[in-house]
Protein backbone atom coordinates (compact mmCIF):
# COMPACT_ATOMS: atom_id res chain seq x y z
CA UNK A 1 0.00 0.00 0.00
CA UNK A 2 1.27 3.59 -1.31
CA UNK A 3 1.87 5.29 1.86
CA UNK A 4 1.57 9.73 1.26
CA UNK A 5 4.79 10.94 2.82
CA UNK A 6 5.70 14.81 3.27
CA UNK A 7 9.03 15.59 2.68
CA UNK A 8 10.79 18.02 4.74
CA UNK A 9 10.35 20.78 2.01
CA UNK A 10 6.73 20.94 2.13
CA UNK A 11 6.24 21.46 5.85
CA UNK A 12 5.48 24.96 6.73
CA UNK A 13 7.70 25.25 9.83
CA UNK A 14 5.13 28.10 11.14
CA UNK A 15 2.95 25.17 11.78
CA UNK A 16 5.61 23.34 14.00
CA UNK A 17 5.98 25.54 16.38
CA UNK A 18 4.03 27.39 18.92
CA UNK A 19 3.88 31.18 18.17
CA UNK A 20 5.20 31.72 15.11
CA UNK A 21 3.29 35.22 14.29
CA UNK A 22 3.96 38.64 15.97
CA UNK A 23 1.74 41.73 15.72
CA UNK A 24 3.33 44.73 15.45
CA UNK A 25 2.25 48.04 16.47
CA UNK A 26 4.04 51.13 15.04
CA UNK A 27 4.93 54.78 16.46
CA UNK A 28 2.78 57.34 14.72
CA UNK A 29 2.79 60.86 16.02
CA UNK A 30 -0.77 61.47 16.03
CA UNK A 31 -2.23 58.77 18.26
CA UNK A 32 -2.26 59.98 22.16
CA UNK A 33 -0.07 57.83 24.15
CA UNK A 34 -2.85 57.42 26.91
CA UNK A 35 -5.15 56.01 23.88
CA UNK A 36 -2.44 53.94 22.51
CA UNK A 37 -2.28 52.22 26.48
CA UNK A 38 -6.29 52.29 26.64
CA UNK A 39 -6.56 49.98 23.14
CA UNK A 40 -3.82 47.67 24.03
CA UNK A 41 -5.84 47.17 27.44
CA UNK A 42 -9.32 46.76 26.08
CA UNK A 43 -8.32 44.80 23.25
CA UNK A 44 -6.19 42.23 24.77
CA UNK A 45 -6.74 42.32 28.48
CA UNK A 46 -3.35 43.92 29.60
CA UNK A 47 -2.76 44.89 32.77
CA UNK A 48 -2.65 48.79 33.06
CA UNK A 49 0.95 48.30 33.75
CA UNK A 50 2.24 45.81 30.67
CA UNK A 51 0.03 48.57 28.28
CA UNK A 52 2.06 51.17 29.77
CA UNK A 53 5.52 49.66 28.90
CA UNK A 54 4.46 48.39 25.33
CA UNK A 55 3.38 51.81 24.37
CA UNK A 56 6.58 53.21 26.03
CA UNK A 57 8.36 50.92 23.78
CA UNK A 58 6.49 51.72 20.60
CA UNK A 59 6.89 55.22 21.52
CA UNK A 60 10.33 54.69 22.15
CA UNK A 61 11.54 52.57 19.66
CA UNK A 62 9.30 53.35 17.19
CA UNK A 63 7.32 49.80 17.23
CA UNK A 64 6.63 47.10 19.70
CA UNK A 65 5.80 43.41 19.24
CA UNK A 66 2.62 43.19 21.55
CA UNK A 67 1.18 39.92 20.48
CA UNK A 68 1.98 36.18 19.21
CA UNK A 69 0.56 33.28 18.30
CA UNK A 70 -0.93 31.76 14.73
CA UNK A 71 -1.20 33.51 11.83
CA UNK A 72 -4.91 33.51 11.99
CA UNK A 73 -4.73 34.91 15.52
CA UNK A 74 -2.06 37.70 14.52
CA UNK A 75 -4.34 38.87 11.36
CA UNK A 76 -7.66 39.11 13.90
CA UNK A 77 -5.36 41.76 16.55
CA UNK A 78 -4.47 43.50 13.42
CA UNK A 79 -7.48 44.18 12.25
CA UNK A 80 -8.96 45.01 15.61
CA UNK A 81 -5.99 47.52 15.71
CA UNK A 82 -7.04 49.18 12.70
CA UNK A 83 -10.51 49.40 13.70
CA UNK A 84 -9.23 51.63 16.57
CA UNK A 85 -6.67 53.86 14.29
CA UNK A 86 -3.28 52.27 15.39
CA UNK A 87 -0.98 51.02 12.72
CA UNK A 88 -0.35 47.52 13.20
CA UNK A 89 1.33 44.83 10.66
CA UNK A 90 1.82 41.14 11.28
CA UNK A 91 4.80 38.92 10.70
CA UNK A 92 6.67 35.69 10.89
CA UNK A 93 8.25 36.29 14.64
CA UNK A 94 12.21 35.84 13.33
CA UNK A 95 13.47 35.21 16.68
CA UNK A 96 12.12 31.90 16.27
CA UNK B 1 -13.71 75.47 26.15
CA UNK B 2 -16.36 71.81 26.01
CA UNK B 3 -15.56 67.93 27.48
CA UNK B 4 -17.48 65.06 27.66
CA UNK B 5 -18.75 64.64 31.03
CA UNK B 6 -20.19 61.76 33.28
CA UNK B 7 -23.03 61.22 35.84
CA UNK B 8 -24.14 58.16 37.08
CA UNK B 9 -22.58 56.07 34.03
CA UNK B 10 -24.31 58.09 31.05
CA UNK B 11 -21.74 59.98 29.28
CA UNK B 12 -22.82 64.05 27.65
CA UNK B 13 -20.98 66.30 25.18
CA UNK B 14 -21.82 69.93 25.32
CA UNK B 15 -21.18 71.91 22.26
CA UNK B 16 -21.96 75.02 20.64
CA UNK B 17 -23.20 75.62 17.54
CA UNK B 18 -19.50 76.44 15.94
CA UNK B 19 -18.54 73.55 17.56
CA UNK B 20 -21.29 71.30 16.39
CA UNK B 21 -20.64 72.40 12.72
CA UNK B 22 -17.30 71.76 12.76
CA UNK B 23 -17.35 68.40 13.95
CA UNK B 24 -20.23 67.13 11.68
CA UNK B 25 -18.63 69.00 8.90
CA UNK B 26 -15.61 66.31 9.69
CA UNK B 27 -17.81 63.39 10.31
CA UNK B 28 -19.20 63.96 7.15
CA UNK B 29 -16.33 64.30 5.09
CA UNK B 30 -14.87 61.55 6.33
CA UNK B 31 -18.13 59.34 5.67
CA UNK B 32 -17.83 60.36 2.28
CA UNK B 33 -13.95 59.92 1.39
CA UNK B 34 -14.75 56.60 3.51
CA UNK B 35 -18.10 55.78 0.97
CA UNK B 36 -15.87 56.16 -2.22
CA UNK B 37 -15.70 52.75 -4.19
CA UNK B 38 -18.19 51.51 -1.65
CA UNK B 39 -21.81 50.47 -2.59
CA UNK B 40 -22.99 48.73 0.78
CA UNK B 41 -25.03 51.65 1.86
CA UNK B 42 -27.80 50.31 -0.82
CA UNK B 43 -27.94 47.65 1.26
CA UNK B 44 -28.74 46.69 4.71
CA UNK B 45 -25.65 46.74 6.04
CA UNK B 46 -25.90 43.79 8.93
CA UNK B 47 -27.45 41.37 5.67
CA UNK B 48 -24.73 38.73 5.40
CA UNK B 49 -26.05 38.59 1.61
CA UNK B 50 -24.93 42.09 1.64
CA UNK B 51 -22.04 42.17 3.07
CA UNK B 52 -20.56 39.26 0.73
CA UNK B 53 -21.78 41.32 -2.14
CA UNK B 54 -20.15 44.23 -0.90
CA UNK B 55 -16.43 42.07 -0.85
CA UNK B 56 -17.33 40.52 -3.96
CA UNK B 57 -17.89 43.93 -5.48
CA UNK B 58 -15.21 45.50 -3.84
CA UNK B 59 -12.36 43.14 -4.54
CA UNK B 60 -11.08 43.77 -8.13
CA UNK B 61 -10.36 47.11 -7.49
CA UNK B 62 -9.46 47.21 -3.71
CA UNK B 63 -6.66 44.69 -3.92
CA UNK B 64 -4.49 47.77 -4.53
CA UNK B 65 -3.96 50.08 -1.37
CA UNK B 66 -6.32 53.49 -1.67
CA UNK B 67 -4.34 56.02 -3.38
CA UNK B 68 -5.79 58.93 -1.10
CA UNK B 69 -3.11 59.22 1.69
CA UNK B 70 -5.91 59.76 4.42
CA UNK B 71 -7.56 56.11 3.38
CA UNK B 72 -4.24 54.54 3.38
CA UNK B 73 -3.94 55.53 6.47
CA UNK B 74 -7.05 54.71 8.36
CA UNK B 75 -7.25 51.33 6.11
CA UNK B 76 -3.52 50.63 6.35
CA UNK B 77 -1.48 47.39 4.78
CA UNK B 78 -1.32 44.89 7.51
CA UNK B 79 1.67 43.08 5.92
CA UNK B 80 4.97 44.56 4.62
CA UNK B 81 5.13 42.37 1.84
CA UNK B 82 2.71 43.71 -1.37
CA UNK B 83 1.30 40.49 -2.28
CA UNK B 84 0.19 39.66 1.16
CA UNK B 85 -1.24 42.74 1.91
CA UNK B 86 -3.29 42.76 -0.90
CA UNK B 87 -4.38 39.32 -0.26
CA UNK B 88 -5.55 40.59 3.48
CA UNK B 89 -7.21 43.93 2.22
CA UNK B 90 -9.09 42.08 -0.44
CA UNK B 91 -10.75 40.09 2.21
CA UNK B 92 -10.75 42.00 5.71
CA UNK B 93 -10.85 45.96 4.03
CA UNK B 94 -14.66 46.34 3.45
CA UNK B 95 -15.31 45.08 6.88
CA UNK B 96 -13.12 47.49 8.10
CA UNK B 97 -14.87 50.41 6.06
CA UNK B 98 -18.33 49.58 7.13
CA UNK B 99 -16.91 49.35 10.85
CA UNK B 100 -15.41 52.77 10.40
CA UNK B 101 -18.26 54.36 8.29
CA UNK B 102 -20.83 52.76 11.27
CA UNK B 103 -19.31 54.30 13.87
CA UNK B 104 -19.13 57.85 12.20
CA UNK B 105 -22.63 57.79 10.84
CA UNK B 106 -23.41 56.59 15.03
CA UNK B 107 -21.64 60.40 15.75
CA UNK B 108 -23.25 61.67 13.05
CA UNK B 109 -27.03 61.04 13.74
CA UNK B 110 -26.25 62.01 17.52
CA UNK B 111 -24.89 65.98 16.12
CA UNK B 112 -27.59 65.74 13.39
CA UNK B 113 -29.92 66.30 16.81
CA UNK B 114 -28.74 69.73 17.98
CA UNK B 115 -26.90 71.10 14.51
CA UNK B 116 -30.25 70.62 12.87
CA UNK B 117 -31.92 72.87 15.36
CA UNK B 118 -29.04 74.96 14.54
CA UNK B 119 -28.34 75.84 18.16
CA UNK B 120 -25.54 74.47 20.29
CA UNK B 121 -26.35 71.72 23.43
CA UNK B 122 -25.82 69.00 25.15
CA UNK B 123 -25.28 65.44 22.88
CA UNK B 124 -27.29 62.95 25.62
CA UNK B 125 -26.45 59.65 26.77
CA UNK B 126 -23.26 59.24 23.71
CA UNK B 127 -21.51 55.96 23.56
CA UNK B 128 -17.99 56.86 24.80
CA UNK B 129 -15.96 54.34 22.78
CA UNK B 130 -18.17 55.13 19.39
CA UNK B 131 -17.48 58.28 20.37
CA UNK B 132 -13.42 57.70 21.07
CA UNK B 133 -12.95 56.05 18.02
CA UNK B 134 -14.85 58.31 15.65
CA UNK B 135 -12.24 61.13 16.90
CA UNK B 136 -9.48 59.09 16.93
CA UNK B 137 -10.36 58.36 12.85
CA UNK B 138 -10.81 62.50 12.39
CA UNK B 139 -7.56 63.11 14.06
CA UNK B 140 -5.69 60.83 12.05
CA UNK B 141 -7.49 62.17 8.84
CA UNK B 142 -6.70 65.75 9.41
CA UNK B 143 -2.88 64.57 10.74
CA UNK B 144 -2.70 63.46 7.27
CA UNK B 145 -3.61 66.69 5.32
CA UNK B 146 -1.80 68.85 8.18
CA UNK B 147 1.04 66.27 7.61
CA UNK B 148 1.66 66.11 11.63
CA UNK B 149 4.72 65.74 13.29
CA UNK B 150 6.16 66.12 16.70
CA UNK B 151 7.18 69.88 16.06
CA UNK B 152 3.24 70.47 14.74
CA UNK B 153 2.61 72.10 17.71
CA UNK B 154 5.43 74.67 18.13
CA UNK B 155 4.55 75.50 14.43
CA UNK B 156 1.08 76.12 15.07
CA UNK B 157 1.96 78.62 17.68
CA UNK B 158 4.30 80.68 15.51
CA UNK B 159 1.73 80.83 12.95
CA UNK B 160 0.05 83.95 12.09
CA UNK B 161 -4.05 84.33 13.12
CA UNK B 162 -4.42 85.22 9.00
CA UNK B 163 -2.57 81.74 7.74
CA UNK B 164 -5.69 79.32 6.55
CA UNK B 165 -3.98 76.80 8.11
CA UNK B 166 -4.29 77.89 11.93
CA UNK B 167 -7.74 77.13 12.38
CA UNK B 168 -7.49 73.53 10.94
CA UNK B 169 -4.19 72.84 13.37
CA UNK B 170 -6.76 74.55 16.09
CA UNK B 171 -9.06 72.09 15.30
CA UNK B 172 -6.90 69.28 15.13
CA UNK B 173 -5.60 70.16 19.01
CA UNK B 174 -8.97 70.83 19.98
CA UNK B 175 -9.80 67.49 19.38
CA UNK B 176 -6.86 65.46 20.97
CA UNK B 177 -7.77 67.82 23.92
CA UNK B 178 -10.97 66.35 23.63
CA UNK B 179 -10.27 62.92 23.33
CA UNK B 180 -8.25 63.00 26.42
CA UNK B 181 -11.41 64.07 28.60
CA UNK B 182 -12.77 61.37 27.26
CA UNK B 183 -10.26 58.42 28.13
CA UNK B 184 -9.82 59.93 31.51
CA UNK B 185 -13.77 58.95 31.61
CA UNK B 186 -13.43 55.71 30.24
CA UNK B 187 -10.18 54.69 31.74
CA UNK B 188 -10.67 56.27 34.56
CA UNK B 189 -14.04 53.13 35.40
Amino acid sequence: MAIDTVTESDLDISQLVDKPWVTIVWDDPVNLMSYVTYVFVKLFGFTQEHAHELMMQVHNEGRAAVTTGSREEMERDVQRLHEHGLWATLQRDDKI
Amino acid sequence: MSEFTRSGGIYSLELSIDEAHILINLVEQLLELLGEGDFSHHYDESDPFAQLMAQLKAAPDEIAPPEDPVLLRLLPNAYADPEAAADFRRYTEPTLRGKKKRTLTQVREALAVIVDEDRGGVVEDLEGEIWLMAINDLRLALSVRLEINPESFDLFETLSDEDPQKPIYAVYFWLGWLQESLLNLLAGG
